[in-house]
């Protein structure tokens, strides 16, 4: 027995161990863009540089200056928090209405609003430009970026709100109905401060996806809606000669995002199954 | 009749503006399919105009399948490039999920160092990895070969040794940004940002794993192998099925990294070439868009099917 346990307290710590190291290697490129990040552009391709250097913040200080980060950055924060507001504002009420009335249809409902979602969005994309640029003339403002955030991610929204508006049990929103409230007092009074913790998870996962789209907001902007991920792909090829600076405003750009990520690494597994792994 | 009707009135916002999301440009495209239609073209400027006049039948869609030159490339790479990337998430994510599904020192933070590359943005992924990593001369690749070939110089000079390695010859840091390679580099960063995705889903999967079960299995005798064989493996059968079927329907529409990567040179998946043919072929583009939405709705019909299962319940 004792030789058991001996045994498996030496494989605990090597299986600890090897979590440790496995997660520092996944976590390692992150690290190396913020390390180099600290670097001069001449040292970045410096091998004798590689582990040792000045660590300066200039490269931080000169973004504004390099890559005029700041305009894209609040195009980027414009975007993503109007477009999870308007997903809530339309998603809340749908959602309750099917978490709580649901009829024959709401599943098919459901499951057709999912499937918006897996329409390859290149497929459609002349049709986009053409129908932004020419027709309704809106292409590259912040109104049609918001527009657009806000729909390719309604469907997950109200999926989200969907499981956790199913989690309250149905007897306090009929007990409020017996008492005479109004549907707008129901999800004010009732729903809002019951599931307010499942809509806070649901509004910062939206928040990410939406800060991290690249296809629509790289499309449809040219430069007064353009938000980060296009500032970073109209950068992509630096050939090494600003690695430190292109590191700076990259961390810049992931950064908050990646935080804001271990926050809410629960929601996700919700978000993105849509309910269907518990 | 009003308690049928609020419910319904709250939906319809949501119902009626996903309808035209998803309505509108696709019966654009699916039009658009249908006729000559292209931008600049001084010898038939009529073609520029989608007019009903242009009409071209299933033209468009001959050209793409049998004439255009990259269809079938870039159909191939845009399976070959989904394949791998799920072939390689599943395995790393089960190993990863069912390493971390322990109680250690520091699990905390090791989930979070794990799950962080998923948060990371698709453009700031391709950047950081074909330049910082992959580059052969500048980046982590290059400066490691160029280590190691150090490494061998110096060993040569050593009397009894040297001869040995005079034998090895200088090594060559792989490219990442030519044709045959920026696919690898594109499945290799899709996979560290990916993986963490579904060791987050299985590790959800594995804590409603039945443990009494596990420890009778433990009492009989079962090795570990046929216990993650013969009860882990079909309890994480759903959950796999369900990570696959949402990856491929991400990646088969991949763009920002293949962009990036190689600027789609030799290496196009399907959505890069629509973007090529959307410069001026809009019928060729519509026509393979709505190829691309027959590939992904093979996928998404099961998704759904399964997900809509387990709606109910």
């Amino acid at each position: 027995m004792a030789a058991v346990a001996q045994k498996s307290r030496f494989g605990g710590a090597f299986w600890t161990v090897l979590a440790w190291v496995v997660a520092l290697i996944f976590f390692f490129p992150i690290f190396w863009m913020v390390f180099t990040s600290f670097k001069t552009d001449a040292d970045a391709v410096k091998p004798e540089h590689l582990l040792f250097f000045k660590p300066t913040l200039d490269n931080y200080l000169n973004m504004t200056e390099n890559y005029d980060y700041w305009r894209f950055a609040i195009n980027s924060v414009i975007t993503a928090s109007f477009a999870t507001l308007f997903a809530l504002i339309v998603g809340v009420p749908c959602a309750y209405a099917m978490a709580f009335n649901p009829s024959r249809h709401t599943k098919d409902v459901l499951v057709w609003m999912l499937s918006t979602k897996m329409l390859p969005a290149a497929a459609v994309l002349y049709p986009m430009t053409f129908l932004t640029k020419n027709f309704l003339d809106v292409f590259d403002t912040h109104f049609l970026v918001i527009l657009v955030l806000c729909l390719i991610n309604l469907p997950i929204v109200i999926w989200m709100l969907f499981t956790y508006f199913k989690e309250i049990p149905k007897e306090i929103i009929e007990a409020g109905k017996m008492d005479g409230v109004s549907t707008w007092g129901e999800i004010k009074d009732i729903l809002i401060p019951l599931a307010w913790g499942g809509m806070a998870s649901t509004a910062l996962l939206t928040f990410i996806f939406c800060w991290n789209e690249a296809y629509w907001t790289v499309r449809l902007t040219t430069t007064e809606a353009a938000t980060l991920s296009k500032l970073i792909e109209g950068n992509r090829a630096p050939e090494g000669l600003f690695f430190g600076r292109l590191s700076a405003v990259s961390t810049a750009a992931v950064g908050p995002i990646v935080i804001l990520g271990w926050f809410c690494q629960k929601q996700l597994v919700r978000g993105l199954t849509f309910g269907a792994v518990k | 009749m009003s308690k049928r009707r609020i419910p319904r009135l709250l939906q319809t916002p949501a119902v009626v503006l996903l309808l035209l999301w998803m309505l509108v440009p696709l019966s654009m495209t699916l039009y658009f399919s249908f006729i000559r239609y292209v931008l600049n073209s001084t010898r038939r400027p009529e073609w520029t105009t989608p007019s009903i006049s242009n009409w071209r039948g299933f033209g468009n869609y001959e050209y793409v399948l049998f004439s255009a030159r990259d269809f079938w490339l870039a159909v191939q790479n845009s399976l070959f490039i989904v394949v791998c990337i799920l072939i390689f998430t599943v395995i790393l994510g089960l190993a990863l999920a069912i390493l971390v599904n322990r109680t250690f020192p520091g699990r905390g933070i090791v989930r979070v160092l794990l799950i962080s590359p998923f948060f990371v943005m698709p453009a700031v992924n391709a950047v950081l990895w074909i330049n910082m990593i992959l580059d052969p001369v500048l980046g982590l690749n290059g400066l490691a070969v160029g280590g190691i070939n150090n490494v061998i110089a110096g060993l040569r000079e050593f009397p009894v040794l040297g001869a040995f390695f005079s034998m090895w010859p200088e090594f060559e840091p792989v490219s990442f940004r030519a044709t045959q390679t920026s696919a690898y580099a594109v499945i290799m960063m899709v996979t560290w940002q990916w993986t963490p995705f579904a060791v987050l889903i299985f590790m959800t999967s594995l804590q409603s794993e039945d443990e009494q079960q596990k420890e009778a299995a433990i009492l009989d005798g079962a090795s570990a192998w046929s216990r993650f064989r013969n009860l882990t493996l079909p309890h994480l059968a759903r959950p796999i099925a369900i990570v696959v079927m949402i990856q491929s329907i991400f990646h088969l529409s991949l763009y920002a990294e293949i962009e990036i990567v190689s600027r789609g040179n030799g290496n196009k998946n399907l959505p890069y070439l629509i973007g090529e043919f959307t410069t001026n072929n809009i019928g060729a583009a519509s026509a393979a868009g709505i190829f691309a939405v027959i590939l992904a709705n093979i996928v998404a019909i099961f998704l759904l099917r399964m997900v809509g299962k387990s709606l109910m319940d």
